[in-house]
């Protein structure tokens, strides 16, 4: 643990607390475990010193200020956490002026669970250009530069060759128990009434089933088409670990590739799906 | 008395149930262990810590049809759904047979449930006891523990030899297969359990009910699903009619007080809407309503949940600070 960092986040976060710049400060303190982190809200100048962050700080913490707005927070942002940010900017879900971003230059997280933790950097890690966050009030630790790996899709490539997909997906979609842990930690999931719960119009019902599971889990992928920022919060909590990534990553790779747009990088320009142009090619079906 | 089944009587015997039964057990599913219906002894991973899911799904399945309506002729029926097989769950733990006892007090409390009165009373359960205690497991804190044989209809321990059959009811001694030695051994010493105080939790939780404590604990619960259901106890589900073509089917599917929608009633009114209401519900039903009712708690202390939350909200540290709250309360 690098307790240098460590320190200057305490220390601003009690700083802020003491001024009253922010009501909470949203970081990480260490987990029941002794061994993995969490997310953890201050209030209290002395809670300040419950924070830490080292390489298991896996967690988006970004989604927690939509359930704190209106209210000044301070929050813990990682590299690829200041997309989820600029992603709700952009979406106007937040306002700037509202939130005191402490930015972390972060080496890379591992992978984790309760009581467990990885040696190896997590894969999104391993391709991550970011050497520190986009945006930030106050930035803590050295920023590295970054000796990242070329993003290769590699695990597209290879979902592309499973024989029968159709297969494939019903019995991943199998599993679901619909507990959408993966719909409550995205950040990019804030609609006040999922369609996963409407019932007029009726998209999908309620039964735990290959079928339904499909439905779900298909809409949701779309809906985040250009708009998920890869923090792959889908994947490390779904209980019955379905392979999420390979959804989101190919809408990301063909996002890109078709539209030369990546989520969350700038809060200026606003998702393919969510703009109009008028000269815009409709080539459907072509 | 105790038998002995070596191994390969045990995968006989599992084979000639298959042939009467559905029989559900763990099957290694990528990197987890399920209870599954199985269709040959092979699939059973023997060797597994704890399954993903308890076996709950088995007698309230995450979707089941209650009923049928249909229109033949003129006429309108209402079509049961029926258990038609007899079933035995096997592998599950202690801790699982104890979860399985507490939602009996809720389901077969008259008016019972009919599809799980039937599913329960057809369904014998035969354990494993645990080899091992997990870092999150507390069974023997909430009144069971990795040997304890209650609630199953057979408990089987492992031993070098095979395994011990402990039989323990008259619908275990039924399944039993003719010509098992009596075993003459050493049962083992079961695997020791770290405790956690459990004292006075009810009243606890009795006296903690505006305590802000909810709101804080709920700023970081994510109000997915995931704790209730891999919880043994957890039952609570939503209902729901799907109609097609002059058909209804009435179906009930998993829910829980997470949801936002949970407790949602027509005309818009919601008594729990903040998460902290919600999250507060969760341990209000397992610590305070449950035992009001029936006694016991609605925790068996599997430790699933603990393994599972996405962002590590510990059962086990919410009993111990609403002891400290009541202690700092009571100026104690």
């Amino acid at each position: 643990m690098d307790m240098e960092l460590i320190q200057q986040i305490r220390d601003k976060a009690r700083n802020l607390l003491e001024e009253g710049t922010v009501e909470g400060v949203i970081g990480y303190e260490r987990a029941s475990d002794g061994l993995t982190a969490r997310p953890f809200f201050a209030y209290e100048p002395a809670a300040a010193e419950r924070l830490i962050f080292d390489e298991t700080c896996i967690h988006d913490l970004v989604k927690y200020l939509l359930d704190k707005k209106g209210k000044k927070m301070a929050i813990v942002v990682k590299p690829c956490d200041s997309r989820a940010i600029n992603l709700l900017l952009n979406e106007e879900q937040i306002k700037r002026d509202k939130v005191f971003i402490i930015g972390v230059s972060c080496p890379g997280v591992v992978e984790t669970s309760w009581n467990r933790r990885s040696e190896t950097l997590q894969a999104r890690c391993r391709t991550c250009q970011l050497s520190k966050p986009l945006v930030y009030d106050f930035l803590v630790g050295r920023e590295v530069a970054r000796q990242a790996e070329e993003e290769t899709y590699s695990d597209i490539t290879e979902a592309k060759a499973i024989a029968n997909k159709e297969e494939f997906w019903l019995e991943q979609f199998g599993r679901c128990i619909r507990c959408y842990a993966c719909r409550q930690v995205c950040p990019g999931c804030y609609c006040p009434v999922c369609f996963a719960e409407r019932l007029e119009p009726l998209w999908v019902g309620i039964r735990i089933a290959p079928e339904e599971n499909r439905v779900w889990q298909t809409m949701r992928t779309f809906h985040l088409a250009g708009r998920c920022i890869g923090c792959n919060e889908c994947e490390r909590v779904c209980p019955v670990d379905i392979p999420l990534s390979l959804l989101n990553r190919k809408l990301e790779k063909d996002v890109k590739e078709l539209f030369a747009f990546q989520a969350g990088l700038d809060p200026e320009e606003s998702p393919p799906f969510a703009t109009f142009k008028k000269d815009e090619k409709l080539e459907f079906g072509a | 008395m105790n038998l002995l089944a070596s191994k390969d009587d045990l995968i006989r015997w599992l084979d000639s149930l298959l042939q009467e039964r559905i029989v559900i057990a763990p099957v290694r599913v990528q990197e987890q262990t399920m209870f599954q219906p199985i269709s040959k002894v092979e699939e059973i991973a023997f060797d597994f810590d704890n399954t993903t899911l308890s076996p709950k799904g088995w007698f309230l399945p995450p979707t089941e049809a209650l009923f049928t309506v249909q229109r033949d002729d003129g006429q309108v029926n209402l079509v049961p759904a029926l258990v038609e097989r007899d079933a035995v769950v096997f592998g599950l733990h202690p801790c699982d047979a104890r979860g399985i006892a507490l939602m009996d007090s809720s389901f077969l409390q008259e008016p019972s449930d009919a599809l799980y009165r039937e599913r329960r009373s057809r369904t014998a359960l035969i354990g494993l006891a645990c080899r091992q205690a997990l870092p999150e497991c507390f069974c023997t804190s909430m009144g069971s523990a990795p040997d304890d044989p209650s609630h199953m209809d057979i408990l089987l321990t492992e031993v070098k030899d095979g395994y011990i059959v402990q039989v323990v009811t008259e619908k275990g001694k039924a399944l039993v297969p003719k010509g098992l030695a009596k075993y003459k051994g050493k049962v083992p010493t079961p695997p020791k359990l770290q405790a956690i105080p459990t004292m006075e939790v009810t009243s606890a939780m009795r006296g903690l009910f505006n305590d802000p404590y909810w709101e804080r604990l709920a700023d970081r619960c994510l109000h997915c699903n995931v704790c209730a259901y891999v919880c043994p106890t957890c039952y609570c589900f939503d209902v729901r009619d799907y109609s097609d073509k002059g058909k209804v089917e009435r179906v009930r599917s998993w829910e829980s007080c997470q949801s936002p929608g949970f407790s949602l009633t027509a005309g818009g009114y919601a008594p729990r809407t903040t998460k902290g209401e919600r999250l507060r519900q969760r341990f209000s039903h397992k610590f305070l309503y449950f035992p009001e009712r029936f006694r016991d708690v609605a925790c068996v202390g599997c430790g699933r949940c603990v393994k599972a939350c996405p962002v590590n909200i510990d059962i086990r540290e919410v009993i111990s600070d609403l002891q400290q709250l009541t202690e700092v309360k009571s100026g104690s």
